[in-house]
């Protein structure tokens, strides 16, 4: 399923958030929530890599997962976080599920894409209701 | 001895009216105390409403202020002041006593001395107060920063800012509420050991947890309370300038009592004067008199 050509859009997605978290942080030193952007759009590339076989990306995606839990931790318990009205700030916590992904995941008891997939708006419905086409 | 003896009787009770004479003056310049009181050093307390104290706990707000006043030139000259009245106090209770015991020309001048020193505790007691004045309306001044300081940093929060902060809120509420359940949930899918951060965190919040149990129960940390209802910072500092303008409103009371004690020493000296200047019968105009009829000897004879 993830070598199809399908999901190569969602990488580039993943990609382009990731991006744009990047750039609006803006600042020369990443702190925790800039960190969990880029470590959250890492996960998502492993998770839609099309190159990479079923134990490879088991094992990317755990070291990944580990990494996230700690970092979406850090970033929740992070004081200096509280009422700082910034772009990426505001982004972050405006969608929890988003943001904390392992955590939202795990307490949906559903895995990490899925819950991913669910928050792009791209359930197994629409998927498989959707059909080649031009507009 | 021969000096004395130079001295003639009717002059010995002329001293005593000349000086209750003076302190009567004395007393009348008493009713400009405003001008008598800005004279000499004028010390100051310059406290400021800073960004450090606003963030002190309430109670250490107050002692903050308390200290820094206690080491201000206002402070110490207000110490002074309460020691130079005690041992005026003192001073005029031995007089007191003395006044009581004395006969004679020893008791009239007691009771000059005991009637200037009357009136210098009224200008010391003034003085005291012009001093609190100034110390109460200082307070009053750095509570009323410290109040506009503190609405200030409250109604900083702009709508999106309050949005922001009850979406971080309700995030943490939600990951505490569901963070036994995704550990169990990554123990179960996984099995490697738990990371460093997990581990350490987990020692360091029970660190952190025992060190803020020390601290919430610590005395000196005791949050101040009326009736045993916790006051917040605005209510406490509201509370102590309500306790500064009651200093206040204390002062002008005990100035009217001020006023009517210096009316008193200048009814007493007024009376002083007035005892000592009456014609003594057996006195001097008939001795006068005499002195100068028998003085007609000294011409008429030859």
């Amino acid at each position: 399923m993830f070598r199809s050509p399908n999901l190569y859009p969602l990488r580039c997605v993943a990609f382009a958030a990731a991006a744009f978290a990047g750039l609006a942080a803006g600042a020369a030193q990443a702190g925790p929530l800039e960190n969990l952007e880029r470590e959250r759009a890492l996960l998502i590339d492993t998770l839609l890599a099309p190159e990479l076989s079923p134990a490879e990306r088991q094992g990317k995606v755990e070291i990944g997962r580990r990494r996230l839990v700690d970092l979406e931790r850090m970033v929740l318990r992070d004081n200096s976080l509280t009422g700082r009205n910034t772009p990426t700030v505001r982004r972050a916590f405006d969608n929890y599920d988003l943001t904390f992904l392992v955590h939202a995941a795990a307490e949906k008891n559903v895995t990490i894409l899925d819950n991913w997939l669910e928050q792009a708006g791209l359930t197994t419905q629409s998927l498989m209701g959707a059909k080649r086409g031009r507009r | 001895m021969p000096a004395k003896s130079l001295v003639h009787p009717a002059e010995s009770t002329l001293l005593p009216r000349l000086l209750a004479g003076a302190a009567l003056l004395a007393l009348l310049a008493l009713a400009v105390p405003a001008q008598a009181r800005t004279e000499g050093a004028d010390p100051s307390w310059q406290p400021q409403a800073s960004e450090r104290l606003v963030k002190l706990p309430a109670d250490h707000l107050r002692k903050s202020l308390d200290s820094d006043f206690a080491r201000s030139e206002l402070g110490e000259a207000l110490r002074q002041a309460e020691a130079d009245i005690a041992l005026k106090a003192q001073t005029l209770g031995d007089l007191q006593g003395a006044i009581e015991r004395a006969k004679g020309d020893v008791r009239t001048e007691l009771r000059h001395q005991f009637l200037a020193e009357k009136q210098q505790y009224i200008t010391l007691v003034a003085r005291r107060h012009d001093l609190g004045r100034k110390q109460f309306k200082t307070r009053e001044r750095v509570f009323e920063q410290l109040l506009e300081k503190l609405g200030r940093d409250e109604s900083r929060s702009s709508p999106a800012r309050l949005d922001l902060m009850e979406k971080q809120e309700l995030a943490r509420k939600r990951f505490a509420a569901s963070l036994g359940k995704v550990d169990l949930n990554l123990l179960a899918t996984s099995a490697a050991p738990e990371s460093r951060y997990a581990r350490e965190h987990t020692r360091n919040a029970a660190a952190i947890e025992a060190l803020s149990q020390a601290i919430r129960e610590h005395p000196a940390n005791r949050e101040p309370s009326v009736d045993g209802e916790a006051l917040t910072k605005q209510d406490y500092i509201r509370q102590l300038l309500a306790d500064a303008q009651a200093g206040l409103a204390l002062l002008d009371q005990e100035e009217s009592i001020l006023g009517y004690m210096a009316k008193l020493v200048a009814l007493d000296a007024s009376a002083l004067s007035d005892e000592l200047a009456e014609p003594d019968p057996a006195g001097s105009p008939a001795r006068e008199k005499a002195g100068l009829a028998a003085a007609v000897e000294f011409f008429t004879r030859r």
